[in-house]
């Protein structure tokens, strides 16, 4: 029995070794696929200059950044350099890749994780107080207000917040992550300036996260209350709190958990949209420009931590799911 | 059990607002700066990151190299007029172009206190020429450079009018900095931006976009006005201008009557030096070749109709001469186009395309319709459409496509369109430009395509006239050659010039009115001039 | 238990869908059935096109241009018009597509298990991991944008969730004892496919497909507002984006009605769906309905 646990473990890891060479090698050639030339300018945004650059400027900067080698050799040093450790130099930013991406993260990483767990608190709590009064007032007034809050997307969201409460009410700052040039004015200043930027990010991310949860919560949790066991808890006379902590969480807890882990890869390609009505120097924003200029081994050290993140996201959800529910895990392995 | 519940459902409202109230304190730090002894001006711009401003490493797009130019000087600057000497006091074109002596200026000094000296500007040219300056055209032109005394000589390859705009604009490095740098992209330590500038780099940050620039208190020049210089990132311009967190914005025309009214606010229509030209592909189609169907385009498209709509008026119609009205060699009598459907229809009709039997579309005489495809980016679709239709009513089909900019810039490159919208800056630089703009890559084999993406007319008159200003340096010469060269192209029609951009600036003179144009530059805040007295090398010439 | 599971699908039947559905469900299938109306009557129901200008640049609603104009002076009522056959039909073929295809993955892996399974996940896991926004401009720059492209890479990336959840969902549903005991009396797959699987599954495909659908509308709208759809269809999204990309549009008036009407069209499509989602779910789950 050990045996064979160890040994679907290994398994189990080299499916997630497999999975993260795959995507190593999709993002060395997605962003090649693309069309054009990441030293090509020949337009520029509306009004915006751009630096022409000859012929002969472009054969020797590809030649500098190795882009005039054939796609193996390029796939083979990128490959060796990952191996050291190396994300490579960026060709439109002008530092090292993962520099950039360091001084990028813990922003990115501020809005989502505050706003997966908000949104995850929030939506649990409203989904289970909804399902347990399911087709009362409250459920009623829950359901379609959440659904609405859900359905509006997140960068129409923030324009409205960024309008009505930063520009109109003047509450919160218009864009970026704290108060720039302010002098020095200590540890909680600057924490209460950098939450006080955060806030509404945070808040739409929340808010368009929230409605998922709580339908998912909501669903889970009637589905679970419907079930034998917990009629038989309320014929039993338990309280409904009691029920709700006790009997239904812990079994509605597998496929939300399923879902919050999931929703991290997600995360990412929702905050790009938001970070930009913001302005929040995130990695969506680092990740939209670097896309947009064709910065190959920017986008790839993108693509590569959004992928870690996720991978390991994932093997974290599976471990979870399988302590949640240990069945599933015998099943695999009585099945053929 | 009800009450119970009714606990519950408080106590996780509770929870709710409790969570979602962060701390929502307002900053208060903000002003303490301005509180404190003779208030230093201070001006705040908008941000973002353009790149350290070295003059490697600041970003190929965006204004990176304007904050560059704060730390750097260069030979020559420009005022409202023209190019004025700076750290070159004088300068003498000699063998017909072909040798350039500047005599540089003494007593300057790098801002890490080194003399700079004409080894140093030798350096320079030398370094450039090796290394593909973001900002500067004479890679791999050059011959040969050598200091003597105070005078640096520069002995191009072979003779070319621009460069001596080429040259002047080229940054001058510290040699006792870059000389071990091999790599001058990827050198981004604080010694890469010591220049001998009127500005010194205080404060950068890549991840916020924000700049921060002290005066030079040591400048060798006229004296900086503005103490420091903020660039801060926003999201809505306007609203951080009326919260004063901006002291200068660009306003679009709608929003005009907004601020007209209120006198502290100054605004300023800028040079029309930003434009969009839509490209025909000679090479690719055929039809294209007949300057008739060429003319006949120009007529069914109403380009002030495009400035009033795309641009709700803040713009210039192109001018088929191609140079903006606002360039200093802009000619104004060349033929003129209005906009005329009848006159283009009998133009096509000339050329053969007929629309038989009451059909919308003509056909060519081989009986296929007639019909274009029009590459355009996700921002000109709007464009596009118009286009489409207007050029519908005199029986041309469009076909729009649109890719994305570096998708459209490739295929702009590889001349894989037939019609194509491309937009940029420039448009007030030195008249070289016509080169790309008129015959692309044809004239001569390493003019940059990437400037050009113009297929290309081959049309012996104009080719040689535009030899002739190539290599003209007498300035009233190359006049007259350029003025003859709109005419001509007025005639030929290579390009459309659709319309060149004239956005308006708004700032608060009674904070800052130093604000100036560069001859050949829509911005204010990107001259120099704007932040520096106007005396010595500076003082306005009348 | 199996008894009341009996005399359900008899009720289900006897009853018109009409019937069944609250009123909140019956004032979204109106809305869905009117703007699918709309969609379909677009060429008799506007008297402008919706191509070419029609009126001044950017006139106020009037009884002539009911919804104003844009800033090219083309009718907004007609865009609104034509835009819901796009939205609709990116909504509805994604959600078919990935719907459809996310639960036969989900089912099949699940309760397959072994080798499909395993690569079913990983191309899962391979999916879920790549930042589909990138991806999207990426392949947008390949193909060329087109409402196909959009409706293809939208459904490629959607199915991945609905699949991971069916299949968690078979995977406890397979632990069931009721289930294990039909598989010992030699119940075929079929058969507890039908009998047992489908009942249960059901509710999560169909909530998943009507939340598709108003995703789908949704990334439709945002790959149009980023300026990466299809730019001659003329989507809600586009219009919005054409409007989000005036400049100042925000201190003038002209959002009242160039960004407002296509914000309502798409806010009261997808909440539509959504609360049309409700009901079936309710129906399809009839536990869920009777407690």
């Amino acid at each position: 029995m050990e045996m064979k646990a160890t040994e679907q473990n290994r398994r189990r890891f080299f499916d997630y070794l497999f999975t993260l060479f795959i995507v190593v090698s999709l993002n060395f050639a997605l962003p090649r696929l693309m069309p054009g030339d990441p030293f090509l300018y020949l337009s520029g945004d509306h009004g915006e200059e751009i630096a022409r650059f000859s012929t002969d400027q472009i054969d020797a900067y590809r030649h500098q950044y190795g882009l005039d080698k054939p796609w193996p050799a390029q796939y083979a040093a990128s490959l060796f350099a990952l191996l050291r450790g190396d994300l490579g130099y960026s060709i439109y930013y002008n530092k090292e890749v993962s520099t950039i991406l360091l001084n990028r993260l813990p922003w990115t990483l501020l809005l989502v994780l505050s706003a997966v767990f908000f949104s995850t608190v929030i939506g649990c709590l409203l989904g289970s107080l909804s399902a347990s009064f399911r087709g009362k007032a409250l459920d009623r007034l829950l359901y379609p207000l959440m659904i609405a809050v859900a359905e509006i997307p997140a960068f129409l969201l923030g324009l409205m917040l960024l309008f009505f409460l930063a520009a109109g009410l003047r509450l919160f700052p218009l864009s970026g992550a704290m108060t720039h040039f302010a002098g020095t004015a200590g540890f909680w200043h600057t924490f209460v300036d950098i939450a006080h930027h955060a806030f509404l990010p945070v808040l739409t991310l929340t808010m368009v996260r929230t409605g998922a949860m709580y339908l998912l919560a909501r669903n889970a949790m009637t589905t679970v209350l419907a079930r034998d066991y917990v009629r038989t808890a309320r014929a039993k006379g338990l309280s409904t709190a009691r029920i709700l902590a006790r009997h239904s969480l812990r079994n509605a807890m597998v496929p939300i958990v399923t879902r919050v882990f999931l929703s991290l890869g997600g995360l990412v390609g929702g905050a790009i949209l938001v970070e930009n009505v913001f302005a929040y120097p995130g990695l969506g924003r680092l990740m939209r420009e670097s896309v947009l200029v064709h910065d190959y081994p920017m986008i790839q050290g993108i693509f590569l931590l959004v992928t870690g993140a996720v991978l390991s996201a994932n093997f974290l959800a599976d471990c979870i799911y399988r302590r949640l529910d240990p069945r599933i895990g015998l099943s695999t392995e009585v099945q053929p | 059990m009800t009450t119970k519940r009714l606990l519950l459902f408080s106590l996780l409202l509770f929870l709710v607002a409790a969570c979602d109230r962060e701390p929502s304190e307002r900053p208060k730090a903000q002003d303490s700066t301005q509180k404190c002894g003779a208030a230093p001006l201070v001006i705040r711009l908008e941000g973002g990151d353009w790149g350290y401003p070295s003059p490697f490493a600041h970003y190929p797009r965006g204004p990176g190299g304007f904050k560059m130019a704060l730390i750097f000087d260069s030979l020559l600057e420009r005022d409202e007029k023209g190019l004025i000497p700076w750290l070159a006091e004088d300068y003498t074109i000699q063998e017909n172009g072909l040798v350039y002596r500047f005599k540089i200026r003494k007593n300057v000094r790098w801002q890490d206190g080194k003399p700079l000296t004409p080894e140093d500007v030798a350096f320079s040219f030398k370094y450039a020429d090796r290394h593909a300056a973001t900002w500067s055209y004479i890679h791999e032109s050059v011959q040969e450079v050598s200091a003597d005394g105070d005078t640096v000589m520069v002995r191009l390859k072979e003779p070319l009018a621009l460069m001596l705009d080429s040259l002047g604009r080229t940054r001058i490095i510290p040699k006792h900095i870059w000389e071990k740098v091999e790599r001058p992209k990827e050198f981004t330590t604080p010694e890469a931006t010591i220049g001998c500038g009127p500005y010194l780099l205080t404060e950068y940050s890549k991840e916020h976009g924000t700049y921060r620039f002290q005066a030079n208190k040591d400048y060798w020049g006229p004296k900086p006005r503005i103490d420091s210089i903020e660039f801060v990132p926003v999201s809505e311009p306007i609203l951080a201008y009326e919260n004063g967190e901006l002291d200068m914005i660009a306003v679009t025309p709608d929003l005009l009557p907004r601020f007209t009214a209120d006198p502290a606010n100054k605004i300023v229509r800028n040079p029309a030096f930003w434009g969009y030209r839509l490209l025909l592909n000679q090479k690719d189609l055929e039809l294209l070749r007949d300057v008739r169907v060429r003319r006949a385009l120009v007529y069914a498209i109403n380009r002030s109709e495009l400035v009033e709509k795309i641009e709700r008026g803040a713009g210039v119609p192109g001018s088929l001469g191609i140079l903006p009205p606002d360039h200093i060699m802009a000619v104004g009598d060349i033929r003129q186009y209005p906009f005329d459907p009848a006159a283009a229809r009998t133009l096509l009709e000339e050329a053969g395309l007929h629309a038989t039997g009451g059909e919308a579309l003509r056909l060519l005489p081989s009986g296929e319709k007639v019909s274009m495809e029009l590459l355009c980016s996700g921002q000109e679709v709007r464009m596009a459409e118009l286009l489409r239709q207007w050029l519908a009513e005199v029986g041309i089909e469009i076909t729009i496509r649109s890719v994305d900019g570096k998708t459209r810039d490739d295929r702009v490159r590889r001349q894989a369109y037939q019609l194509a919208i491309i937009g940029h800056g420039g448009w007030g630089g030195d008249a070289g430009y016509l080169v790309s703009h008129l015959v692309g890559d044809v004239f001569t084999q390493d003019a940059s395509p990437s400037a050009s993406g113009t297929a290309g007319l081959v049309n012996p008159e104009l080719l040689g006239l535009l030899v002739q200003q190539n290599v003209e340096v007498d300035p009233e010469k190359r006049r007259q050659l350029i003025g003859e060269i709109q005419r001509k192209a007025a005639e030929l029609v290579p390009e459309i010039p659709l319309y060149y951009t004239a956005g308006r600036t708004m700032y608060r003179p009674a904070k800052y009115d130093g604000w100036i144009n560069m001859f050949d530059h829509h911005s204010l805040q990107h001259s120099k001039l704007s932040y520096l007295e106007r005396t010595g090398p500076a003082a306005i010439r009348r | 238990m199996n008894g009341l599971e009996m005399t359900y699908p008899a009720t289900r039947r006897s009853l018109p869908l009409w019937h069944m559905l609250s009123g909140s469900g019956k004032l979204a299938l109106l809305i869905l059935l009117l703007m699918a109306g709309v969609a379909l009557a677009a060429p008799l129901l506007c008297r402008h096109s919706h191509r070419i200008a029609s009126g001044p640049a950017l006139a106020a609603p009037s009884l002539v241009h009911p919804m104003g104009t844009d800033e090219l002076g083309v009718d907004l009522w007609a865009q609104i018009a034509y835009g819901a056959r796009i939205s609709l039909l990116v909504g509805a073929a994604t959600a078919l597509l990935a719907g459809v295809g996310g639960a036969a993955v989900g089912i099949v892996s699940g309760y397959q298990g072994g080798l499909a399974d395993r690569l079913t996940m990983r191309l899962i896991d391979i999916l879920l991991v790549l930042p589909d926004l990138p991806v999207m401009i990426v392949l947008a720059a390949f193909f060329g944008p087109s409402v196909t492209t959009i409706i293809v890479v939208l459904a490629a990336f959607s199915w991945t969730a609905t699949a991971r959840i069916i299949r968690s969902r078979v995977l406890i549903l397979k632990e069931r004892r009721y289930i294990k005991a039909a598989e010992l009396y030699g119940a075929g797959t079929l058969y507890l496919l039908r009998r047992h699987f489908l009942p249960e599954i059901f509710p999560l495909a169909a909530v998943g497909m009507i939340r598709l659908a108003g995703r789908a509308i949704v990334a439709e709208a945002g790959l149009s507002f980023l300026g990466l759809g299809d730019p001659t269809s003329r989507s809600w999204g586009l219009i919005m984006h054409h409007a989000l990309s005036f400049k100042g549009i925000y201190y003038t008036d002209f959002w009242k009605w160039w960004l407002v009407f296509p914000w309502l069209a798409l806010t009261l499509v997808v909440t539509s769906l959504a609360l049309l989602g409700r009901d079936l779910e309710k129906l399809a789950d009839p536990r869920i309905g009777r407690s």
